[in-house]
């Protein structure tokens, strides 16, 4: 009999596991603390992130050890094949430093090479296969901030060999997970080796069932062991050119050992007596955060009210101005100018905001949006000390499942992160040897009006990562939201011309009055990772506590100690 | 009632809900459709290369055009049609299709099959994801001109396709996408 009620008891108790990872499950996501928050779209790799704060690492070692361990936890949108962006400021920094871990393109790319003999882009060959595969930046870019920022109390295996753990263990498939491969099985079953890992007997894995990767394991530890080395040079190099390359691409041994992190120096801006700071392009993402909430700044967003009618028109029009800027001038700083100051700077913002009428949509700005089909299956993830040392990460490896072109016997996924660029040449985002795809990722730091750590903050999501960011710290800054309530807030989305995208939780009440203001309307899902997956903490100084929030649209949840 | 009595009851009902597939008796008594089968997709989800590979496994005889148009059907020698219902949004930019050219495209190749006299056989295999705005329109369309219907369970929670199959139209609910091999493989004669 006592077996027989232990039995039932494991049996109700699975079924409740599975049920809590719900998309829409609300509960649990937010997390408080004293000592340090780690906010990701996993709560394990959240976990792992706090687990190293505990063992006396700082913010640092706790990002690196959380970024290692989303590769595994969340394969599908970053790791060793991806690149992106972080941003830190330790207590002792005057201003915060960027590291760019971007991927860049192989040295045989050209301005042409997605071009059919028809002179048409050749459809799919930017996104799948070996000619999507940018030069990954991912190991470079965490090992250089654990050496460079990290505290020395912790060696390199303590902080990647709790990714190693859970690729071994196995991840659990959550209910967004299994969604996420269903979506994308089509590529997963063109390329075997993929295949192997993320489909199980050739179907898509189900709801808590376990995935499990001993070859990621074995990267991991090789990265353990030989640093940096053990991507960039030798047999996971040679494995990955070979791979590559057998899939159509052109990525090379010397693409490899000549790929270089960048340091950057921050886009900044004011945004009502708080500092914002944020990365420069390679992503576009930071200036035009930051171009939108000084055009914001000159409206009395909180008169206009949450979500009503006017609200969402301002976003919009604010929004078509900042995409429109973004389509004429944003590239990689290293190959083409930007006008960085212009569009970050408050007199620009306020001719911008004098082109808005609050009365009337603006008719589209004549450029196109090339950069529109950008992929949003990216990540983000937040961490913050007692002591106020702050890190935003992004990074991806684009679409879900990247490539599709996973390195045999090594476990990992390769990025299309040539997708990014423009297909075709002329544009300041065309295709060019070692250059970096334009990125809107945007990990973004903020300090209060006394210069304090105040808000480490970032998404996924495309086109759409700035214009999440810049709602989520107006719904903090304008409305005093709780972060988790700032993040749960719907959102809007307006690119350069089309529909005003809103979250199906928009007020009803507002839609007939966003209609007469000129707007076609797209209504999405009530939750929608269409609009994001924001991980933000904030300091309350008051309390000393911090608050982390975490994102139902994807698995987000936060961790404290 | 005692303790132990209760726990029966709570035990029998969950595994009445969790029991494994192969304890369930499918619709069908008989087979009811011939091979070589047509495999297409309405909605142009990545739905259709699970089924692809469902019917690979079953060792079925079939081909696959996702974007077959009812003329096509007058050169093949198919004599099944399996439908895969489930929109996308993604698929449908990737084929070049709107998603109102895709639900005529639909209602043609369906109306002709009929015509043909050839089975339909449909699959919605997609779960929750597939349901919403942009599915149900293929569903509501393609459903009621099924012969036999196989749905994984989650995609029904709200009931759409046990009412839309009725009492004519076979309906058989299963759990999980690999237990849809089963009931199809049955549905086609050796």
């Amino acid at each position: 009999m006592k077996k027989l009620m232990l039995a039932l008891a494991l049996f109700v108790a699975a079924l409740g596991a599975v049920s809590a990872q719900l998309p829409v499950n609300l509960y649990g996501r937010a997390a408080v603390g004293a000592n340090g928050v780690v906010a990701a779209a996993k709560p394990e790799a959240s976990q792992v992130g706090i687990d190293i704060l505990k063992k006396g690492g700082n913010a640092v070692d706790a990002a690196v050890a959380t970024g290692f361990a989303l590769g595994v936890l969340e394969p599908n949108a970053s790791g060793v094949g991806g690149g992106g962006f972080m941003i830190i400021k330790m207590k002792d920094m005057a201003e915060p430093v960027v590291i760019d871990f971007r991927e860049m393109a192989p040295g045989k790319a050209t301005p042409t090479m997605y071009l059919g003999a028809d002179g048409k882009v050749i459809p799919n060959s930017t996104v799948e296969g070996g000619l999507a595969v940018g030069v990954p930046g991912e190991v470079k870019g965490l090992l250089y901030a654990l050496e460079h920022y990290g505290s020395g109390k912790l060696s390199r295996a303590d902080i990647i060999q709790p990714a190693i753990q859970w690729a071994l263990q196995g991840i659990p498939v959550t209910v967004n997970l299994a969604s996420i491969i269903k979506d994308n099985f089509g590529k997963l079953v063109k390329y075997e080796n993929g295949a192997q890992i993320y489909l199980k007997d050739g179907l898509p894995y189900e709801v808590g069932e376990v995935i499990y990767n001993p070859d990621l394991a074995k990267t991991l530890a090789k990265i353990v062991k030989e640093g940096e080395d053990a991507i960039y040079k030798g047999e996971i190099a040679q494995a990955i050119v070979d791979e590559v390359q057998k899939r159509g691409g052109i990525l090379t041994l010397e693409d490899l050992a000549n790929y270089q992190v960048k340091i950057r120096k921050p886009v900044e801006g004011d945004y009502r007596g708080y500092k914002v700071y944020s990365v420069p392009p390679a992503s576009s993402g930071g200036t035009h955060l930051i171009e939108i909430l000084n055009i914001l700044e000159n409206f009395d967003v909180k008169k206009l009210g949450f979500q009503t009618p006017q609200a969402a028109h301002l976003w919009s029009e604010i929004l078509k101005l900042t995409f429109a800027d973004r389509s004429k001038y944003m590239g990689d700083t290293d190959f083409v100018k930007v006008p960085l100051a212009g569009l970050t700077s408050k007199a620009y913002a306020k001719e911008q905001a004098a082109r808005i009428d609050m009365n009337a949509s603006m008719t589209p700005p004549k450029a196109g949006d090339p950069f529109k089909y950008e992929s949003g299956s990216t990540t983000h993830f937040s961490v913050m000390d007692k002591d106020g040392n702050m890190v935003a990460v992004t990074k991806t490896i684009n679409y879900f499942f990247g490539s599709g072109v996973v390195i045999p016997g090594w476990g990992f996924i390769m990025n299309d992160e040539m997708d990014d660029f423009v297909a075709t040449p002329g544009s300041v985002n065309s295709v060019e040897p070692g250059k970096r795809p334009l990125s809107s990722m945007s990990p973004t730091l903020v300090l209060d009006s006394k210069g304090r750590s105040f808000m480490t903050i970032g998404s996924p999501g495309a086109t759409r990562i700035f214009p999440t960011v810049a709602q989520v710290i107006s719904n903090v800054v304008d409305f005093g939201f709780p972060i988790q309530e700032a993040i749960l807030a719907p959102r809007v989305y307006q690119a350069a011309s089309g529909d005003l995208h809103l979250e199906g939780r928009y007020p009803v009440s507002a839609l007939d009055g966003i209609k007469k203001l000129g707007h076609g309307v797209s209504i999405h899902a009530d939750w929608d990772a269409y609009f994001g997956g924001v991980h933000a903490i904030v300091y309350d100084y008051d309390a000393g506590l911090l608050y982390g929030g975490a994102d139902p649209r994807r698995d987000g949840q936060a961790k404290a100690f | 009632m005692k303790r132990s009595d209760i726990l029966r009851i709570v035990v029998a009902a969950l595994m009445a809900v969790y029991m494994p597939l192969s304890l369930v008796a499918f619709t069908l008594k008989a087979p009811i459709a011939a091979q070589p089968a047509l495999l297409t997709s309405i909605g142009q989800s990545a739905d259709v290369e699970m089924a692809k590979a469902i019917m690979s496994r079953a060792k079925l005889s079939f081909s696959m055009d996702s974007l077959v148009k009812a003329q096509a059907l007058a050169s093949t020698n198919a004599k099944t049609l399996v439908v895969v219902i489930g929109g996308s949004s993604k698929g449908l930019g990737a084929a070049g299709i709107s998603a109102d050219a895709e639900l005529e495209r639909a209602k043609a190749l369906l109306a002709e099959a009929k015509k043909r006299g050839m089975k339909i056989i449909g699959l919605h295999i997609g779960g929750e994801a597939r349901r919403g705005e942009l599915s149900d329109r293929f569903i509501g369309a393609a459903v009621p001109l099924c012969d036999y219907f196989i749905v994984v369970e989650e995609g029904n929670a709200d009931g759409l396709f046990t009412k839309l199959c009725g009492t004519k139209i076979p309906l058989d609910i299963v759990q999980k996408i690999s237990q849809v091999s089963e009931p199809l493989a049955a549905a086609f004669a050796k």
